[in-house]
């Protein structure tokens, strides 16, 4: 009898220490996911704040080149065409016509390249607007030809994921203008219910893609995956030499 | 007047307890202070009943039980929390159980039997009670500190495993003694439950060093 007792309050026992032991573990479990989310959540904040810097920096590398290369030629020129006005001479106005037009110019110029200058650092971001920017910019050097299209109805998309999506974008319109070497590049978007599908495809010379993201230089395609990832979504590169490459991001909207 | 080993462990939380009182309240477990006080009283009086010319000791466990039960029920209340119909519900439950053992006392077994059906009841309910609390903290702690840092665990994890051996010694305590149920000539219950007693009382103790170091942060 005293055995029977015995058995039955070792067996309550150990279900006690089991059952405590299991809260202990599915705590640890708990504990991990948290530390995981937590870790991903800061990535993510890292991330969103160097595509922000990415922006602004290559909106003021943008800046300074226009108004040395654009603006101030026009200037100089306007400067030139006026400094050879002299006081008592008879006033040539086709000249003084002439120089009008491009202050004008160098006027309107700068008004743009200010709008240029807003949107990168404006808080609410409008993909769509920014990449219709981009893709001017890019087009007025004639390198190559970019057409956007787009399907279904647009649906808001947070401004950090939009940050994201652009910073994506732009390196993969850089990766066209430095290797691809295309000629002709397209931007699609896709608003499906659920998320935003965005193809970029170009008709460049293509490269080994897994071989590139296995080496250290593939630096900006990992950025590409990573960002995506960070997002809550996924992100494929697709290329083999000779044919192209086709960059797809998949982006939840919420 | 004779103090058994686990009496010390007893003795000693109930200082613990009353040191860090702070500690305790900041945790909503102020309760404890009066409860280990209780506790202490009734096991010292229980220990030297024959000190007193009492023929048993069951009649001071059964007052115990009946003034112990209140404060445990609080105590239980305050570590489950919920939202207010659920801590409606649990006092309505808490309010039949105390009728229950007041019954028990009055009528059924009577005060100078060891009410062990009311002693049944509230062990169940302390060990349902303990799951509850234990099984909330593992899914609402995700904090860095850990299931091991919070007084709760130890408090509900300790009681948990003395219900667990008790439920059957003290449930059956009546059977065990008219059946000289021994281990080493030593009666099943007084062998098992002083050491069951003192990782009781270990447990409170640490849980109080706890909620103090944590009220201090």
């Amino acid at each position: 009898m005293t055995t029977t007792f015995l058995a039955m309050i070792i067996v309550l026992l150990f279900f006690g220490v089991f059952f405590l032991l299991m809260l202990k573990y599915y705590n640890i479990r708990r504990q991990q996911a948290a530390r995981e989310k937590q870790e991903l959540e800061t990535r993510y904040e890292q991330q969103l704040m160097q595509a922000r810097l990415e922006i602004q920096e290559q909106t003021l590398t943008y800046l300074a080149e226009e108004i040395h290369d654009h603006v101030g030629q026009i200037l100089s020129l306007a400067r030139i065409q006026l400094s050879s006005f002299r006081e008592g001479e008879a006033v040539d106005f086709p000249l003084l016509h002439d120089a009008r037009d491009n202050v004008a110019r160098s006027l309107h110029d700068l008004r743009s390249l200010t709008k240029t200058m807003h949107s990168g650092h404006v808080r609410s971001f409008d993909i769509r607007k920014a990449v219709d920017e981009e893709v001017q910019r890019i087009t007025r050097s004639g390198i190559v030809a970019i057409s956007i299209t787009s399907e279904g109805d647009e649906h808001s998309i947070g401004d950090d994921k939009q940050l994201i999506l652009f910073r994506i974008i732009q390196e993969c319109l850089n990766n066209c203008l430095k290797h691809a070497r295309a000629t002709n590049v397209n931007i699609g978007f896709v608003w499906s219910p659920a998320q935003l599908h965005i193809r970029v495809r170009d008709d460049g010379q293509g490269f080994d893609a897994d071989r590139a993201l296995r080496l250290k230089g593939g630096l900006g395609l990992q950025n590409i995956l990573n960002r995506a990832r960070l997002s809550g979504g996924t992100s494929f590169i697709h290329s083999t030499p000779g044919e192209g490459t086709t960059v797809t991001v998949q982006i939840p909207y919420e | 007047m004779t103090i058994m080993w686990h009496q010390y462990f007893e003795l000693f939380s109930l200082l613990c307890a009353v040191i860090f009182a702070r500690g305790l309240n900041s945790f909503g477990i102020g309760v404890l202070i009066p409860l280990l006080l209780i506790d202490n009283i009734a096991e010292i009086i229980g220990v030297n009943f024959q000190y007193f010319g009492w023929k048993d000791n069951y009649f001071v466990y059964s007052i115990y039980l009946l003034v112990s039960t209140p404060l445990i029920l609080w105590l239980f209340g305050a570590m489950l929390g919920g939202s207010p119909r659920q801590r409606k519900q649990y006092w309505w439950i808490g309010i039949a159980i105390q009728g229950f053992i007041l019954i028990n006392y009055c009528f059924i077994q009577g005060p100078f039997e060891f009410d062990t059906y009311s002693y049944l009841l509230i062990t169940t309910a302390e060990i349902v009670m303990c799951c509850l609390v234990l099984a909330r903290l593992a899914i609402h702690k995700d904090d860095q500190a850990g299931l091991l840092r919070d007084p709760y665990f130890w408090i509900n994890g300790t009681t948990l495993l003395f219900n667990l051996v008790s439920l059957i010694l003290l449930g059956a305590l009546k059977f065990i003694a008219l059946n000289h149920l021994e281990i080493r000539h030593k009666n099943l219950y007084l062998a098992i439950l002083p050491a069951a007693n003192a990782l009781l009382y270990t447990g409170y103790s640490y849980a109080f060093i706890l909620c103090h170091l944590q009220a201090r942060k």
